[in-house]
């Protein structure tokens, strides 16, 4: 006991990333049941609850299990993403819903391990950090990394944006380690875990992208001279592992791939490559098909990720950019046989073998840069990318660290901080900081889809600026009071952009009052339209069902309309043309 | 000097979380409009409408807002999915934000008020022109016959009243399809419905599609007709459809007393267009108006015509 009390205090950061992530992971549980269900959450509710069954058939009948007739009635169910988090999604609903109970939601238990995923996301955006930069900064990315609100409306969901963002720095972050550590082990566990990666969701194509040019720079010197000697080009195991191991588990993992399984990977991959462009609105113009705006990536990040994140990225990525630049001269001036004027302290740069920055930066570029590419769909607003922002925040965490010792320095001309004061202080700066992203992020569900940060406007500047209001329609779920208030039990309602499955969902846990739903506007009492420009359709067709333009209730977030709601009256039904006002 | 500069700005970086807190506060309670706003403004603006006056809210994004308090007798769909702002003569601007539309370009602001955090402006419309007869009022068995036209032959459409079909739970959906419409051989319908513009507005206008292929037409005669000093109207198509330009041409040709007063043709692509035609000769003059639509192929093609006096 002793000593695991000596290695705990020797070792504190998992401690400090397993609670960041243990407090976070409380918070979403805990704001779970007030936000409705996506419309991709209602697919994966089904295809989960599917695969609950060929589990407890594996268990119970293991060779009916793996029967291809069985495998393909069950796994061919959304098979055009991979299977590991519906599968997570599945066990956690048949153990922590049906076995113990520990949530009464079954959606909640489906959603538990998307949220667990934003644990290890935010506990190794910390252990990065720290091991990177300084305990300080770990801290500070993942505090970062948790108050942007559009990735903790995203960590709520029984989707993959989360997931894969967790899998994404996880990889990343264990190719490093075991670059610095070396051996086996390590390597193997890079191979697992960018299998696991690749049975997350399909960014994990882009990894390559990171890891290779990175390596190329690492080992590039030793790799020529072995080449040259031995005339074989010696691969870092991790790369070897992740280029074998990782490909087995992805097929491991996924029963659907167990049969006929060149020509699914096949049909997995072209299902991506040649996606579908669905409507999305930037500066106030709908977009459906290429080419993509150059700016909206930039544009969004801006608008949704907090000002005070970004602005310490900047500090710190211009910090490691100098950095990077200076190691890049001691190289050329070694090449060349004589130092470069350029910069000046390149001198002064301490060596890293792991080449850490140059990493970091590889890992934001391969995540972003695919959106500026004119081909690329924009339609998933910042959830496509959000790869990027672990790694983001852990430059806000390195550019907290410079502006602390500013700080620390100016305070240090008045006063002496002892080691009490100086963390007083560092949390005093740290509370004034993030302020604002934490008051914006609680203040942005359940609506983070239509939440811009308050220097783009907040969600009427967003509005003002035509920026995207929502999509998936899962906001319904937030008019349960006024229809509490306003409808009677077993009236028609049409909800619009929510999944019929997810309608369901929400109906079956009574987050909404027992409505029954329909699938148009000339079928129900109630209609409603979730706003998107492309959607004013919606809007313009109940306008003709009804005869009526006004609106029984709009759904406000900071006075924008969310969702609009409209009730037939009996002048809907009295017939004749529109002619009044 | 350059590093202590450097220094402090540093240090102050943390500020930009206490603006980034004080705007958020500022923005989720001061900036957001209260109900009681919007009920005062539409007690304003009820005191003094008049029926040739135009209600619109500003920024567009609020128009639910409005419509929510204002109501159909203010803001009813003749007002919101009007074709254009030519035939109010006043128009009251309820705008938040110190949001203009830019419809009102032009208009003279006669008046301006506010009632909490929303603004009233006044203004008057530079060209405001009278509408004798507005062709969307018209669409109903008592002041229109709808024919199909296949060559020599003309075949009635009969006024049929049922359900509307207003679109599914996917988009695009395309036009709702109103209940009370005239149905012709083919599948095409005549009936009026809101069109969701290629500008992501709306028009109130008369649908007049599909005809497939071929080169039927359809023939719509409005009777007891007022004409003015000109035909105005415009046309459009379904947005999903008029995104993607193509060559196809959609056209109405419009006649009266056995004598063409113009035609106007629709390009895909274009948008919610307008046109007009003098009828100097009509003027004061009462009888029959025949519109005949072809070319609209598949397309939600929709059109609306007023008569009225010349545009100043």
């Amino acid at each position: 006991m002793t000593r695991v009390r000596g290695w705990a205090r020797a070792n504190p950061d998992p401690f400090i990333g397993a609670g960041i992530a243990l407090v976070y992971v409380v918070w979403l549980v805990a704001t779970a049941r007030s936000l409705g269900f996506s419309r991709d959450e209602g697919f994966y509710f089904g295809a989960s609850t599917d695969y609950s069954r060929w589990f407890a058939m594996l268990f119970e009948s293991p060779s009916k299990a793996v029967e291809r007739g069985t495998i393909d009635a069950i796994w061919s169910n959304n098979h055009e993403h991979p299977s590991l988090m519906k599968s997570l999604f599945a066990i956690s609903h048949m153990l922590f819903h049906d076995k113990w109970k520990l949530f009464a939601d079954d959606s909640t238990a489906f959603r538990f391990p998307g949220m667990l995923m934003m644990g290890l996301a935010l506990y190794v955006t910390y252990m990065f950090a720290a091991r990177a930069y300084s305990r300080r900064a770990g801290v500070i990315a993942a505090i970062a990394l948790g108050l942007m609100p559009r990735v903790f409306y995203h960590a709520h969901l029984a989707c993959f944006d989360v997931p894969i963002m967790a899998m994404w720095i996880t990889c990343i972050y264990v190719y490093w380690r075991a670059d610095k550590e070396g051996g086996l082990g390590w390597a193997l566990l890079a191979g697992v875990v960018y299998g696991l990666t690749l049975e997350t969701k399909h960014n994990a194509w882009m990894l390559p992208a990171v890891f290779l040019p990175h390596a190329l720079v690492v080992h590039g010197r030793s790799m020529s001279r072995y080449a040259a000697k031995s005339s074989r080009i010696p691969v870092p195991s991790s790369l070897v592992a992740m280029a074998t191991v990782g490909p087995a588990v992805f097929v491991l993992l996924w029963p659907w791939l167990w049969n006929d399984t060149l020509p699914r990977i096949q049909e997995y991959v072209n299902f991506h490559v040649h996606h579908e462009y669905y409507n999305i609105e930037f500066l106030g113009q709908t977009y459906f098909g290429p080419p993509s705006p150059r700016s909206y990536m930039p544009v969004m990040i801006m608008a949704t990720v907090p000002t005070i994140t970004l602005v310490l990225f900047a500090i710190g990525a211009i910090d490691r950019a100098r950095v990077l630049l200076g190691r890049f001269s001691l190289w050329a001036g070694e090449a060349i046989g004589r130092r470069l004027a350029w910069p000046k302290d390149a001198g002064d740069v301490p060596r890293d073998r792991q080449q850490t920055d140059l990493l970091v930066f590889l890992a934001i570029a391969v995540a972003l840069g695919p959106f500026l590419l004119p081909r690329t769909p924009i339609f998933g607003g910042t959830k496509h990318w959000i790869t990027a922002y672990p790694f983001l925040a852990i430059l806000a965490g390195r550019g907290f660290d410079l502006v602390w010792l500013r700080v620390e320095a100016l305070i240090a001309r008045r006063a002496t901080l002892d080691d009490t004061k100086r963390l007083v202080a560092q949390a005093a700066v740290l509370a004034v900081s993030f302020g604002g992203a934490l008051a914006t992020t609680i203040h942005s569900h359940p609506f983070g889809l239509s939440a811009y940060v308050p220097f783009a406007g907040g969600t009427a500047g967003g509005a003002d600026l035509g920026l995207n209001r929502q999509f998936w329609g899962f906001t319904t779920e937030s008019l349960a009071p006024w229809l509490a208030e306003n409808s009677k039990p077993g009236e028609t309602f049409y909800f619009m952009d929510t999944a019929w499955a997810s309608w369901v969902r929400m109906q079956e846990e009574k987050r909404l009052p027992p409505l029954r739903g329909v699938g148009s506007p000339a079928d129900a009492e109630l209609s409603i339209v979730h706003h998107e420009q492309h959607m004013n359709e919606v809007d313009y067709n109940i306008w003709t069902e009804y005869r009526s333009s006004t609106p029984a209730y709009v759904l406000t977030h900071d006075g924008v309309p969310i969702i609009t709601v409209y009730r037939r009256t009996p002048r809907s039904s009295t017939g004749g043309p529109i002619r009044r006002n | 000097m350059k590093k202590e500069v450097l220094a402090w700005v540093l240090a102050a970086v943390p500020l930009v979380g206490i603006v980034e807190l004080g705007l958020h506060v500022k923005q989720t309670t001061s900036d957001v409009v209260p109900d009681e706003d919007w009920i005062a403004a539409r007690d304003a603006v009820k005191a003094k409408l008049q029926p040739d006056d135009l209600v619109i809210f500003a920024p567009f994004w609020a128009d639910p807002n409005g419509r929510r308090w204002f109501g159909d007798e203010l803001a009813g769909i003749k007002r919101e999915a009007r074709p254009d702002e030519t035939r109010f003569h006043l128009a009251y601007e309820v705008g938040i934000r110190g949001a203009h539309r830019p419809e009102l370009e032009g208009w003279k602001k006669v008046e301006e008020r506010s009632t909490g955090k929303i603004t009233i402006g006044v203004y008057e419309n530079p060209s405001f022109a009278k509408v004798w007869s507005d062709l969307v009022d018209l669409v109903a068995p008592d002041r229109l016959t709808v024919s199909r036209v296949d060559g020599a032959a003309e075949t009635p459409c009969p006024w049929t009243r049922g359900p509307g079909q207003p679109g599914g739970l996917g988009v695009p959906q395309g036009p709702a399809v109103p209940g009370d419409k005239f149905v012709c051989g083919g599948g095409a319908t005549v009936g009026v419905a809101v069109l969701h513009a290629l500008d992501h507005h709306p028009h109130l206008c008369i649908f007049a599609t599909p005809m497939g292929a071929g080169n039927a037409a359809l023939r719509m005669r409005f009777s007891g007709v007022v004409f003015g000093a000109s035909l105005h109207g415009h046309s459009g198509v379904q947005w999903v459809n008029e995104r993607t330009p193509s060559p196809e041409r959609i056209n109405v040709a419009f006649s009266a007393f056995d004598r063409p007063i113009g035609q106007n043709v629709h390009r895909v692509g274009s948008g919610w267009t307008g046109f007009e035609f003098p009828t100097p000769e009509l003027a004061s003059k009462k009888g029959d108006l025949v519109a005949e639509v072809t070319g609209a192929g598949p397309h939600a093609y929709c059109f609306e015509a007023d008569t009225r006096d010349v545009t100043p």
